[in-house]
């Protein structure tokens, strides 16, 4: 069972830097798309339609993705000054606990961005705009997908915490 | 239970969750949902943070944020700052103070072409500090003049404290941008002419220095520009898209970040793999200030639903003193965020409250941008929670402690406010180069 | 009862200033007290895109927004938020509305995006946009290779069928590109929105009354609580909203005639009144774009169809 718990978290850990190291390319991506909308408003007169949309998207998903490979390399934004404050057996325990109210958190927004989610899936909504893309539709998929993804590597973060193999913490949990 | 009561209960709540380690993101997300469940129940409580966690991936603006991040980390991967540096301490020749003085340029100069604080600081530590160090000048003062000049990143443009600003207030973020320009240099000159000041009345605090180029005369220094040219065309480029309203910020965050890879490149320091760290970096840094901003925009829409906005709102009005005595009273609330939150967060949390304050009393909106950028910079580096002397202690020599730092940038912390208090009472510091601008 | 009503205005709009000072109180008064609006600026609770929902949950207890916000939801919302080049003046539309069946069509979209709870109060426009050009578009036959700003969707593809070529430039930009020629007229708000921004002293031959836009507004409640109020108070919000409008379209056709004379009778400003004939051809040529447009779904369609027959009632169109 405890190598199981072990394997998973492995295996999550290589998804989560995966997504991560893939949420490059999108925002190469991001910057190409809208550094070739200036060249095209500008260079030949002719702005395209459909540069904003995309490029928004692009970012909205690196942004989102990124949330494993962030969680995974502990670089949340946190106040960790009380650690020089309390003993390392109480910060450890403290550790736990932000990563299980997070959980938590995430769950229940989770929660409560899935009844949009599955309105805009039965009636898709579009961007209304020239393109008039399916991009609200997609960026509500998108942000549960985002919410799943923080809470499966959360567990694997909390299974490395049972098991006393996080090796070294720079950041909040 | 009445809104003052419900405004007391998040504000210790919010307290608890940071106290207890838990990432700021998630403390927003947590008092938010629980505020929204408690207040409207289930259905209509997730509807309202839904709604507006899913708005921020409609912030068209917000996309130039990880742009200009990762124009900051292929910058600060390249070695412009070293080759700027040398170039200026040639240039510049010699005078009592002129590395320090050096020093402050090239934070200007590399300002102008980062968004974002951390990095400058980064390079200056391990350029500057050393040079600093080893020719024998004082310890706090050069420790002091690298945290300062180098938050100078968010004020001077392109800024991502402005954009956030400008998102949160909704004005215009190349007004902010314009309006930040000179307040940015002024902050700039007040440090110089205090280390000018230090050295004149204590030469022992910065020795002269001999490098052999500086004996040469002028114009045969002058061929040791070369340093200071490219990323001279790279600032152009930015600011010069931005200003002449050939693109919106984003683009122009699009052509910085192109051109900071041909900036590399043309020094013969692109690689695949110095561009793909720095976006790896910059996936990182950007994927949690995302989270930041998810949480801030979530709770405010909750307290401005109950009632929370109105009712501050009302206090600050209702505050029986001069118009710009309330400006003060919002920048001292700042202040006292900013020792133990996030720049992000008390922009989301403080920012649409105040500005329609700010607004209602005749103030102009961007000019209090301005203020509040420069409040930011007493942010970074005011102790206990100052980033800037964070980023400092990464690098710096293993002897340095963190306590040394902070008391070396106490002195430059009375000089920003100082700086702030001039742009408080002299608006047209700030707002002539954006009216010109019109 | 207080409710709680999201606008689209934003909180220094002047829209939002006259609402909230002139006929807020108004309400109070016409219901005896019993029902009281709050009125919170755009995007302050929910952003405007969500507000449908947001009234359907009861976070808000209504909004007073602009409809092409939810086009995207449903094509029938472009159609009855903003018909290019359709009606002459705001109350020509607000008459659709009241009585020309346009509350029916509002409803049943209203439907089509939520669970059937909320309830379709009032709609129409407050304000026909103005067309700052830079160069004289005196007649339909100048609009012919014409590059013109204008908002993506219908308003493009009217401008496109007319002859002109629509550019999509973001509306902060709109400025720079008509003094640098980039385009020759822009799609951009009514007169003396155009007037303060400046836009005429690179625009200087404004289209007024304008020839393109004219957006519209639902007011909404919430149907539990709609459903709540008595007759008589329920009577007297949708008659209290429909005179807001026509005295808030009255105020700012007043103001746009003030400046549009004073331009006028001075050098600088050329103000170009279009002849009605020219509307008319217009208004044919926009037609077939509606009609394309309306296509996207039934309910598109539907709310065609009911402007349409309300148009030919009052004489705008000849069938
Ligand atoms: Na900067
Ligand atoms: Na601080």
């Amino acid at each position: 069972m405890k190598r199981l718990f072990a394997r998973y978290a492995d295996v999550m850990d290589s998804v989560s830097v995966f997504i991560g190291h893939g949420c490059s390319v999108l925002f190469f991506a991001c910057i190409a798309v809208s550094a070739l909308e200036v060249v095209m408003r500008y260079g030949f007169d002719s702005p395209t339609v459909w540069s904003t949309e995309l490029a928004m998207t692009l970012c909205a998903s690196a942004w989102v993705l990124a949330v494993g490979y962030v969680t995974q390399r502990h670089r949340h934004i946190s106040i960790t000054m009380i650690e020089t404050l309390v003993s390392p057996r109480v910060w450890r325990v403290m550790r736990l606990l932000q990563m299980v109210i997070a959980a938590g958190a995430v769950l229940v927004l989770t929660m409560a961005l899935w009844d949009p989610m599955l309105k805009v899936l039965k009636r898709t909504e579009h961007s209304g705009t020239a393109l008039n893309s399916i991009q609200p539709t997609y960026l509500k998929i998108l942000l549960v997908a985002g919410c799943v993804l923080y809470i499966l590597q959360l567990a694997a973060n909390i299974i490395r915490w049972c098991q006393r193999t996080e090796g070294e913490i720079a950041g909040g949990h | 239970m009445g809104i003052e009561l419900i405004t007391l209960l998040i504000v210790v709540a919010l307290l608890a969750l940071m106290a207890l380690g838990v990432p700021l993101g998630i403390t927003t997300l947590t008092v938010s949902l629980a505020t929204a469940i408690l207040y409207f129940g289930e259905r209509a409580g997730f509807f309202i943070v839904a709604a507006n966690v899913g708005e921020v991936l409609h912030k068209y603006e917000l996309i130039a944020v990880p742009f200009f991040v990762f124009m900051a980390n292929v910058l600060e991967r390249s070695g412009i700052a070293q080759s700027l540096f040398d170039s200026m301490a040639i240039l510049g020749g010699r005078f009592r103070g002129s590395v320090a003085v050096q020093t402050c340029v090239v934070a200007v100069v590399l300002a102008a072409m980062s968004g974002i604080m951390g990095g400058e600081i980064v390079m200056l530590g391990l350029i500057a500090l050393p040079q600093m160090l080893r020719l024998g000048y004082d310890r706090k003062l050069s420790i002091g003049i690298i945290c300062a000049a180098g938050a100078l990143a968010t004020l001077i443009p392109p800024s991502v404290v402005l954009i956030v600003y400008g998102l949160a207030a909704q004005v215009s973020i190349t007004k902010l941008f314009a309006a930040s320009a000179v307040p940015g240099l002024i902050l700039a000159s007040l440090f110089i002419i205090y280390i000018l000041i230090r050295v004149r009345f204590n030469p022992a605090l910065a020795p002269i220095y001999d490098i052999p180029e500086t004996g040469l005369p002028l114009f045969q220094r002058v061929k040791y520009l070369k340093g200071v040219v490219l990323p001279g065309l790279l600032i152009g480029a930015v600011l010069g898209v931005i200003y002449s309203g050939i693109a919106t910020v984003t683009e122009a965050a699009a052509v910085g970040a192109v051109g900071a890879l041909v900036v590399a490149a043309v020094r013969n320091e692109l690689s695949w793999k110095m561009a793909r760290d720095a976006m790896r970096q910059t996936v990182l840094t950007v994927g949690s200030i995302i989270w930041l901003v998810l949480g801030a925009v979530s709770l405010i829409g909750i307290y401005n639903r109950i009632g929370g906005g109105e009712f501050l709102r009302g206090l600050l009005t209702s505050l029986d003193i001069a118009p710009i005595l309330v400006i003060v009273v919002m920048m001292l609330i700042v202040m006292v965020l900013g020792t133990f939150l996030e720049w992000i967060a008390i922009i989301f949390i403080t920012v649409p409250i105040f500005a329609p304050v700010v607004v209602d009393l005749g103030f102009d909106p961007v000019w209090f941008g301005v203020l509040f950028a420069m409040n930011i910079q007493i942010y970074y580096l005011s102790p206990p929670f100052g980033p800037a002397c964070f980023f400092l202690k990464s690098v710096a020599p293993k002897d340095i402690q963190l306590q040394e730092i902070f008391a070396a940038v106490l002195p430059f912390i009375a000089l920003q406010a100082v700086g702030l208090f001039l742009v408080l009472f002299f608006p047209d510091l700030a707002l002539w180069l954006p009216n010109l601008l019109d | 009862e207080t409710f709680s009503i999201q606008t689209s205005f934003n909180a220094g709009d002047f829209s939002t200033q006259y609402l909230t000072e002139t006929w807020l109180p108004k309400i109070k008064e016409m219901t005896d007290g019993r029902v009281e609006i709050q009125l919170t600026p755009n995007g302050s609770v929910v952003p405007a895109r969500e507000t449908p929902d947001a009234v359907a949950a009861g976070v808000l207890d209504g909004d007073f927004t602009s409809v092409n916000y939810f086009a995207g939801r449903e094509p029938a919302y472009a159609i009855m938020g903003d018909l290019i080049s359709g009606y002459d003046t705001p109350q020509q539309m607000i008459g659709f509305c009241k009585d020309g069946g346009g509350e029916a069509v509002m409803q049943k979209a209203a439907d089509a995006v939520t669970g059937g709870e909320v309830q379709v109060v009032a709609c129409g426009p407050y304000s026909r946009e103005a067309l700052p050009a830079r160069v004289p578009i005196r007649t339909f036959e100048d609009l012919e290779g014409k590059k013109i700003r204008s908002p993506e969707g219908l308003a493009a593809a009217v401008f496109q069928a007319a002859g002109a070529s629509p550019v999509s430039i973001p509306f902060s930009e709109v400025y720079g590109a008509l003094e640098k020629g980039i385009v020759d007229a822009a799609d951009a708000s009514a007169y003396v929105n155009n007037d303060a921004t400046g836009l005429h002293d690179v625009a200087p031959y404004p289209l007024y009354p304008g020839i393109h836009s004219m957006p519209s507004m639902q007011f909404t409640i919430n149907k539990a609580k709609w459903d709540a109020l008595s007759p008589e108070d329920q009577k007297a919000l949708r008659d209290w909203w429909y005179e807001a409008m026509f005295a808030m379209a009255a105020e700012v056709d007043k103001k746009d005639q003030e400046l549009a004379a004073r331009d006028g009778a001075g050098e600088k400003i050329e103000v170009i009144n279009w002849a009605q004939e020219d509307r008319d051809q217009l208004r044919e040529i926009a037609r077939k774009e509606w009609e394309n447009y309306a296509q996207k779904s039934d309910l598109a369609k539907e709310a065609l169809d009911a402007n349409l027959s309300y148009m030919t009632e009052i004489g705008l169109f000849k069938n």
